[in-house]
């Protein structure tokens, strides 16, 4: 079996929790989050015939500042990013916390996700800031938690790009 | 084309040839050089082709490699030949059972002691705890617990007999939280999940609780359910116990993962998500599965409490033990006195329920029996003796005797060499003749030796010599000048000393004066020995003025050797002095 420790970050109310409840197997209660601070769940991603167990660790979104454990990102293969659309603060805080997550795990493939697509008309982000992300060469996704769409892509692209690094380093 | 096949052909007549006889044959002959392996091979590609089975042999060439390479590929074969071999075997066991029998009997016997073993011991082990919980007040409140509850007895049993069990153990990549391996497997479903979780609580406690110089989250509780956290440099072991787990639980799953981290050092270094490595810690992992009764874990105390009857019993022979070892010590230390002691001959001696009997023969002048047993601190009112009374010629008794009978004064000292009675020292002449007379006539005495006995003055001269001596000369602190009263002792003694020599001349005897000189015990010794050495001289002197010439010895002794008195200050009195001894010696003539 294969499995990979994937970490989802972002600030609170950004819909990390909300998007993933539908696509994946939960073990425990929301109240991790307030409690330690941290949920796991599971997703069995197919990639190419074979099956990736992602481990999500699901980690509290901090309002105020942008500070994420490292103990919990420590070893993470990959790193899920969240931001909320109608939320242009959100997405702005995430160049500081992709550099704080990077100084921890290094150059793991990594996503990000704007989450809420569905709500176009409180939409608050413009082409040129997705063109922002897509130039500084970091792969991005539209999903909606509510829908559901981009949200199984999201998922399908990071397993194929952790096991390609996988492959790559062995 | 029939047409260029038909030469060949057998089934047509050949063509007249007979005019061409020599050259169709030469025609044939060339053919069969140049085309006649081809031929052949043509041939029997189209026997083959006509004949499309294959022949028993060709089929028992290829039989064996195409079972094998049938059965690398796929189950079909074995599904395809198993109703044969099954029909097959039940036919052979119909028509020869004992074949059969035979063929499989090495590996029946010991699958069979195997199998009965094993029903045995947990026939046994059933019974054992059967008996233990059914027939004990403990297994009747346990009946009685099962019955108010509901649960059935089996399960109240397992409930108050487990220690602890070991349920699941889960080997965790430390970096990562993964799980690289789960025991037992069928519960490893949300076991990934488990140890995501289990690592993120353990990292979260940490962080709290700043405890990273200290150590790590190692063992947590809920109820009876308890998971330990060993930890490793690139993973942990988590173990779920249930019940009260011991210390040696904890070593062996230290031992386990100091044991997974050698081996799977690499893969440990190098996982990057893939479990297959670990496949191989499972069976590790499963000896750590374990399930601990009561009456497993008592059992080590069963087998210290199996010989708690040692000491107490131990005590008692001991208790019993020792004092009969005590009483057999002292009565034959007892037997062993009496025997060896002098006069003493022991003939019989027992011990009979506490009283103790010695019967034998007994000089008159032996040791009483019971004062020897009496200073062996025996309790003499438990002890019966009969003696005979018999003469000893033993030395000390032969000794003993003769003491008692010749009665000698005190300045004669007796001893035994051999059979002769020998005596030393002084004593009047009445007893020097008694001894003589009688003394051969005692038991164990043959000679009686008094060459060393000298004779005594008479008893007036004696008392003469007992007056002149008892006088002494005294002289004032630190000095030695003879004043009056000095003088005057000088001078009665003087004229009592010639007295004396005089008359002890005329019965045979030669006396000689020694002087001795003295100091008290004040003083050093240098300026007493000069003291005492003036006081002796000074007295000498005087003696020699008044003509006593016979003055065989003057000595200064200084406060050595003191003369004895009573109170201190009458004892310096008496020694500040200068003291006389005389002594009579029978002259030659005398004798």
């Amino acid at each position: 079996m294969i499995q990979k420790k994937v970490c989802m970050v972002g600030v609170q109310g950004t819909g990390k929790t909300s998007m993933v409840k539908r696509f994946v197997h939960s073990l425990f209660s929301e109240k991790y989050h307030s409690t330690v601070g941290v949920k796991i769940d599971r997703k069995v991603v197919p990639v190419d015939g074979a099956e990736v167990t992602l481990l999500l660790w699901d980690i509290e979104g901090r309002s105020e500042e942008s500070e994420v454990p490292t103990s919990y990102t420590r070893g993470a293969h990959a790193v899920l990013y969240v931001a909320d659309g109608t939320r242009r603060t959100t997405f702005e805080q995430l160049s500081s916390l992709r550099e704080l997550v990077r100084s921890t795990v290094g150059d793991v493939p990594s996503l990000v996700a704007l989450n809420k697509a569905d709500l176009a008309e409180e939409w608050a982000l413009t082409p040129s800031d997705e063109a922002s992300l897509a130039g500084a060469g970091v792969h991005h996704v539209r999903t909606s938690a509510k829908s559901g769409a981009g949200v199984e892509d999201a998922f399908h692209w990071l397993a194929k790009e952790v096991l390609r690094a996988g492959a790559a380093r062995s | 084309m029939p047409e260029q096949r038909a030469p060949a052909s057998a089934a047509e007549p050949p063509p007249d040839v007979s005019g061409l006889e020599g050259p169709v044959e030469q025609l044939t002959e060339v053919r069969e050089l140049l085309f006649g392996a081809e031929r052949r091979q043509i041939e029997e590609l189209r026997r083959r082709l006509d004949t499309v089975e294959l022949s028993p042999e060709e089929l028992a060439e290829q039989l064996p490699r195409a079972v094998a390479m049938r059965s690398a590929r796929d189950r079909d074969l074995a599904v395809a030949l198993a109703p044969t071999i099954e029909r097959a075997l039940g036919e052979s066991v119909r028509r020869n059972p004992r074949e059969l029998a035979t063929a499989i009997f090495p590996v029946l016997g010991p699958a069979i002691r195997t199998a009965i073993a094993e029903a045995m011991a947990g026939l046994v082990q059933a019974i054992n705890r059967s008996v233990e919980h059914s027939v004990s007040p403990r297994g009747l409140r346990w009946r009685i617990e099962g019955w108010r509850t509901g649960v059935p007895f089996a399960q109240v049993v397992i409930k108050h007999t487990l220690v602890y069990r070991v349920e699941q153990v889960f080997l965790v990549h430390a970096e990562t939280g993964l799980l690289l391996a789960h025991v037992p497997e069928q519960r490893g479903d949300d076991a990934n999940l488990v140890t995501g979780m289990l690592t993120a609580i353990r990292d979260f406690v940490s962080d709290s609780f700043q405890s990273k110089d200290t150590g790590e989250l190692r063992t947590f509780s809920v109820g009876d359910v308890c998971v330990l956290a060993e930890p490793g440099p690139q993973g942990y072991v988590a173990a779920v116990v249930r019940g009260q787990y011991s210390p040696a639980l904890v070593t062996k799953l230290q031992e386990t993962l100091e044991t997974i981290h050698v081996r799977w050092h690499d893969a440990l270094g190098t996982f990057d998500g893939d479990t297959a490595p670990f496949e191989g810690t499972r069976p590790l992992l499963d000896d750590c599965l374990e399930t601990v009764l009561a009456d497993d874990a008592r059992t080590g105390r069963r087998g210290i409490a199996r010989f708690a009857w040692v000491l107490p019993v131990a005590l008692l022979l001991l208790a019993i033990g020792l004092p009969v070892l005590r009483a057999n010590q002292r009565w034959r230390r007892a037997v062993a006195a009496v025997d060896a002691e002098p006069g003493i001959v022991l003939v019989h001696s027992e011990r009979n329920w506490g009283r103790w009997s010695f019967s034998g023969l007994r000089d008159p002048l032996a040791r009483d029996p019971a004062a020897v047993l009496a200073g062996l601190g025996v309790d003499t009112t438990t002890v019966d003796g009969r003696w005979e009374p018999f003469t000893s010629t033993e030395p000390p008794l032969v000794l003993a005797r003769a003491g008692r009978v010749l009665a000698p004064p005190p300045t004669v000292a007796l001893r035994l060499a051999r059979d002769t009675l020998v005596a030393e020292g002084v004593a009047s002449e009445p007893w020097i003749a008694r001894a003589a007379s009688i003394g051969p006539a005692l038991p164990g005495v043959s000679f009686v030796a008094l060459g060393g006995v000298s004779p005594d003055l008479p008893a007036e001269l004696a008392a003469l010599r007992r007056d002149a001596e008892a006088r002494r000369v005294l002289f004032a602190l630190g000095s030695a000048t003879l004043d009056s009263a000095a003088r005057a002792v000088i001078a009665t003694f003087a004229a009592t000393y010639e007295r004396l020599r005089r008359e002890a001349g005329a019965r045979g005897f030669d006396v000689a004066l020694s002087l001795a000189g003295r100091t008290d015990a004040s003083g050093g010794e240098a300026t007493n020995l000069d003291l005492s050495r003036r006081r002796v001289d000074a007295v000498r002197d005087a003696l020699l003025t008044l003509g006593v010439r016979t003055i065989a010895g003057a000595e200064a002794l200084s406060s050595s050797k003191p003369l004895p008195a009573s109170g201190a200050a009458d004892r310096a009195r008496v020694n500040r002095s200068v003291s006389f001894s005389i002594e009579a010696r029978l002259t030659p003539r005398g004798r």
